[in-house]
């Protein structure tokens, strides 16, 4: 089902504390069900900011006071939740980060929480992570992100 | 014997979305909104840390289910097969997952279990003797598209993993077994006999065109879905067709009359709903236009089911897109449907 799971007020440019540069930029997210699940399941987001998407390799996820981790580091969090409640944090890699003013942003979650066993897509999802992470077409009563518009002060 | 009331967290999931509502004020509105005592939790929405209950979580709900004068009956259970990424969980460690959630539901004082419909039955028949030291019973959830009855003319429309004859074979593993600690949860969705207006509405604001939405309202039901599909595919096209396809393909799968068959079985109900309408010829009074629950209080009393219907309102996916204050109101459509409930005689 359709959430808001994009946090508003979270999106702000990240400024490396040694170099003084900023590396990206980086906002809060839900998870759009209705119940928490382990930190392994979450496979990849699908980010889209002001219509350029950027890959798995450039965002990190920040979770549980833990230093920000790559999706691939995910996989080894077997035992450790993503409570309900809690937001994460998306970190974007990017130079420069982003002008101040609106901006457009599309996060989609690629999570592996599911309604018990799929022979065949488990499988696949154990081998190759899956299907490739894109934002799924919105049907009725379907889940999928919604954009919105969050603003850099 | 009677028909209790109760409500599963599920129905207010905006509220603990948006971090109105925690779970000891989850229980204090069944009370103070509903005047009844049956409480169901979804496991991870309010355990933090799952599976680690924190003793701090536990005494916090006993005592507050002990203010309030409450139950805890039923915790709902999943089985994410993936969580170890590196293979697919066997049925040896599902069976660790559902004893070790046996054991959290124990902790909490929670009479049963609800496992998936797609939890294999050798799971839970493994499962047994930690349901019986505990004293909780497992039930396994009956959802929409599995049937109750599998005759010549069922049509297998699962979407999810499991065997047509599902309830057949958790039955066949009571009686085999002798358990008393292993049933159902039938969910009423079972008996979804028509869309709602939500649905409709939702669909139109989604984009469908107004007279693909009338279509859809005008046949639905006066044939197989998936003929159905095939002519509003050729006369409104693919796109719109794939917007609406859960609409298209959402039905109940049996008759309220099988109850007969399951009520000995049954743990508790989900009493699955979308919405309720004021009924016009009796003020005040509400009806569900996608399910006849009179019927299907009807044949509960008549198989002597004593237990809980916990509420599980499921309407707000149709209701999110649209500004806060239009949403629907998980506690007014909640507090209708407990007045239905008691119209139709639960206590």
């Amino acid at each position: 089902m359709p959430k808001k799971t994009t946090v508003p007020g979270s999106l702000k440019n990240v400024t490396c504390p040694e170099t003084g540069k900023i590396i990206g930029f980086q906002f809060d997210v839900r998870l759009p069900r209705y119940r928490g699940n382990m930190v392994s399941l979450i496979n990849g987001y699908y980010v889209n900011v002001d219509g350029v998407e950027y890959p798995q390799d450039k965002i990190r996820f920040i979770l549980n006071g833990k230093a920000p981790r790559t999706f691939e580091e995910l996989k080894s969090a077997v035992w450790e939740h993503w409570n309900y409640r809690d937001a994460a944090t998306l970190l974007v890699l990017k130079d420069g980060g982003l002008e101040k003013g609106d901006h457009v942003v599309n996060a989609t979650v690629s999570n592996f929480e599911q309604y018990g066993y799929m022979p065949g897509r488990d499988e696949k999802r154990v081998a190759d992570g899956g299907e490739p992470i894109v934002a799924n077409p919105v049907g009725v009563g379907q889940s999928a992100a919604q954009s919105f518009v969050l603003t850099i002060e | 014997m009677a028909i209790h009331r109760g409500v599963s967290s599920y129905s207010y999931q905006n509220l603990i979305f948006d971090n109105k509502m925690n779970h000891r004020d989850f229980i204090r509105t069944v009370r103070e909104d509903l005047d009844t005592d049956g409480i169901e939790l979804i496991d991870e929405t309010f355990i933090d840390d799952y599976p680690f209950l924190s003793e701090e979580f536990e005494y916090d709900w006993k005592d507050t289910i002990a203010r309030y004068n409450m139950k805890s009956v039923t915790m709902d259970i999943y089985l994410d097969v993936l969580q170890f990424r590196d293979h697919v969980m066997n049925h040896e460690e599902a069976t660790e997952r559902l004893k070790r959630d046996i054991i959290i539901a124990s902790r909490l004082g929670f009479e049963n279990v609800r496992c998936l419909a797609a939890t294999p039955v050798d799971v839970i028949e493994a499962a047994l003797p930690t349901a019986e030291k505990y004293n909780v019973r497992i039930g396994q959830e009956i959802h929409a598209p599995l049937p109750l009855v599998v005759n010549p003319d069922t049509v297998n429309r699962l979407h999810f993993t499991a065997p047509i004859d599902e309830v057949d074979r958790v039955i066949e593993m009571i009686e085999r077994t002798g358990t008393k600690h292993a049933g159902l949860v039938p969910d009423m969705g079972l008996f979804q006999h028509s869309l709602t207006p939500i649905m409709f509405e939702f669909a139109l604001r989604s984009g469908c065109p107004a007279e693909s939405v009338a279509f859809l309202k005008e046949k639905k039901g006066t044939m197989p879905d998936a003929d159905l599909k095939v002519i509003m595919s050729e006369k409104f096209g693919e796109e719109t067709v794939a917007k609406m396809a859960r609409l298209i393909t959402t039905q109940g799968s049996a008759k309220p009359e099988e109850l007969l068959k399951v009520c000995p079985y049954i743990v508790s109900i989900h009493g699955k709903f979308y919405e309720m309408v004021e009924d016009p010829t009796a003020p005040g009074g509400y009806y569900d236009p996608s399910t006849n629950y009179a019927e299907i209080f009807k044949y509960l009393k008549e198989g002597g089911f004593d237990g809980y219907i916990d509420s599980e309102l499921e309407g707000q996916g149709y209701c999110n897109d649209l500004p806060d204050d239009q949403m629907q109101d998980e506690r007014e459509q909640v507090r209708r449907q407990h007045e239905m409930f008691k119209a139709l005689g639960a206590v």
